[in-house]
């Protein structure tokens, strides 16, 4: 996948986690927590989708490279890239 | 055989194991819903009789919330299970009324200052201390494990006043508490905040289309359910189970199971089982449903949603010695709500706590001449209280704790539950889990929430 596919990935899998998110104006170098008041429960809501899409297993250390939308592409890219 | 073994079997088609359902086929691999009866729901399901459709517990959902307040029960709850909270149109309350003596009376709403305003008014001495102890249940953590504590000595520290805290009680014990006399602070608390402080509120339609919406979720995501399917025993092997006996002496195996058919059925469950640990609930009610013409309602009820009330000036909350109880009770009015479309017809639903031994012990006959005998005086004390009404009921149903127990399979009809909560959902064996009710989550909210819990924390956490 490229950068640009997993940044949609994600998106796409907020807005299903939450139908109030607002994705325009999001900054991707801010915290997704603060902009979305995403909670614990959602933001491992987009860890379990992931792990259902692409058998992707996060474990708990690294949910902070979870943090903002470009942190995430970062994390995610080298993961999906057979994809 | 493929077919025959899932990734989790979840016993019980009612709320907490449909929300379980729902939550786990969502992220998981292959559930399936065993339910014992032809259609789902448990405590709070319908049936038919001429052509009106009766529900059997619901009178109002707890733990209201505007969309908008994204960190409240209902709306985490909505999220969890992939809902849309948008497209489920609320109905608030307009106000309930907790009557005493027939003289005495709290009204509160959904906004927790009318009721502020009333004791304001009626207790002026107490105020104070009623908003201390408002402060109090909003810093609790009522989901701590922790050893019993007295509600009574609690209250008694807080508000002193015996009649205050026995009219604060009434609506919190009756709509949820499975011990009798007291209740655990942690119980209270609970009840407390989806009652007083989120308060009252029915979707559109009935809890028909309500689990209709959950059905049609838990399916679409992959889920199964299988009606009229009851569980004779757990296959067990070492501290885990392999998978369950069906009573039509099927076997089904599965990874995990979560029960929700509360501890003490839960226990029977296993084969060779020790001792029952948890006591069975000794609370259990009668429930009187009238259906009148709508044009009735204008003469009955202005805006009252629903009344608790007391003919003394206190309560206690126990199986009474009698077959019922009618010395306080609950009248509900489900149509009663703001902005609910109207309907042909207008119910009055009135619940005394009833005793399932007396119930349970006699014949045929008896039982049917007792129920028209407890259903007149239960009709006397209501009348009195909301006036004249039963001229006019063009339909009337009732049900005992006997009822309860046939079409629930809660023992005794004890709707809340044993009075022993299982916290953690955990028991002896490491891959089986208790949901619902004897959880200690109350109300449909709350045991949704508790299917939901027990699943994140115990089943997808673990792969």
């Amino acid at each position: 996948m490229t950068r640009d596919e997993i940044k949609d990935v994600v998106l796409e899998i907020i807005a299903d986690i939450d139908e109030d998110a607002e994705m325009e104006g999001l900054n991707p170098d801010e915290p997704l927590r603060d902009q979305l008041d995403l909670d614990s429960m959602d933001f491992l809501d987009i860890v379990m989708e992931l792990r259902k899409r692409y058998k992707l297993q996060i474990p708990e250390e690294d949910y902070p490279e979870l943090a903002t939308l470009t942190s995430c592409v970062n994390y995610l890219e080298p993961k999906l890239q057979n994809l | 055989m493929a077919d025959s073994h899932y990734s989790l079997i979840i016993v019980g088609g009612g709320l907490s194991g449909l929300a379980a359902g729902i939550r786990f086929a969502r992220f998981g691999e292959s559930v399936l819903i065993l339910e014992k009866h032809a259609i789902p729901g448990g405590l709070n399901s319908y049936y038919y009789r001429k052509n009106f459709l009766l529900e059997t517990g619901l009178h109002a959902m707890t733990n209201y919330a505007a969309p908008k307040e994204r960190q409240a029960p209902l709306n985490r709850l909505f999220r969890q299970l992939n809902l849309s909270r948008k497209q489920f149109n609320t109905h608030e309350q307009f106000s309930s009324r907790i009557l005493f003596k027939d003289q005495l009376s709290l009204d509160f709403s959904n906004d927790i200052s009318l009721l502020r305003e009333n004791i304001s008014a009626i207790f002026p001495h107490s105020i104070d201390s009623f908003d201390a102890l408002l402060k109090f249940v909003q810093e609790y953590d009522p989901f701590t494990p922790r050893e019993w504590i007295s509600t009574r000595q609690t209250l008694n520290d807080y508000l002193k006043d015996p009649v205050l805290i026995n009219m604060i009680l009434l609506p919190l014990m009756v709509y949820g508490n499975s011990e009798e006399h007291d209740m655990d602070l942690g119980q209270f608390v609970i009840m407390f905040r989806s009652i007083f402080m989120e308060g009252f509120f029915r979707p559109d339609d009935t809890i028909k289309e309500f689990l209709d919406l959950l059905i049609d979720k838990f399916k679409s995501l992959g889920g199964e359910i299988r009606y009229k399917h009851g569980v004779s025993s757990f296959i067990q092997d070492g501290d885990a189970i392999k998978g369950v006996m069906l009573d039509n002496n099927k076997e089904l195996y599965c990874d995990a199971i979560i029960s929700t058919i509360g501890s003490p059925g839960t226990e029977k469950l296993l084969v060779g089982s020790p001792q029952s640990k948890h006591p069975v609930g000794q609370m259990s009610f009668v429930e009187s449903i009238y259906i009148l013409p709508h044009e009735c309602k204008k003469t009955i009820v202005n805006d009252q949603t629903i009344i608790f009330y007391s003919l003394a000036d206190d309560f206690d909350y126990c199986r009474p010695k009698h077959p019922i109880d009618s010395q306080w009770g609950v009248i509900c009015f489900p149509e009663n709500f703001k902005g609910l479309p109207p309907a042909d017809h207008f119910q009055i639903r009135t619940t005394h706590a009833a005793n399932y031994d007396l119930w349970k012990n006699v014949s045929r006959q008896e039982y049917k001449q007792m129920k028209g005998k407890y259903a007149q005086e239960s009709r006397g004390v209501i009348e009195e209280i909301i006036g004249n009404f039963y001229q006019n009921v063009v339909y009337e149903d009732s049900f005992t704790p006997v009822t309860i127990e046939k079409f629930t399979g809660k023992e005794c009809g004890a709707v809340y539950g044993s009075p022993l909560k299982v916290k953690d959902g955990r028991t002896a064996f490491n891959n089986l889990f208790v949901a619902g009710t004897d959880q200690g989550y109350l109300g449909i909210i709350g045991s949704m929430l508790s299917g939901v819990t027990v699943v994140n924390q115990h089943i997808l956490s673990a792969g």
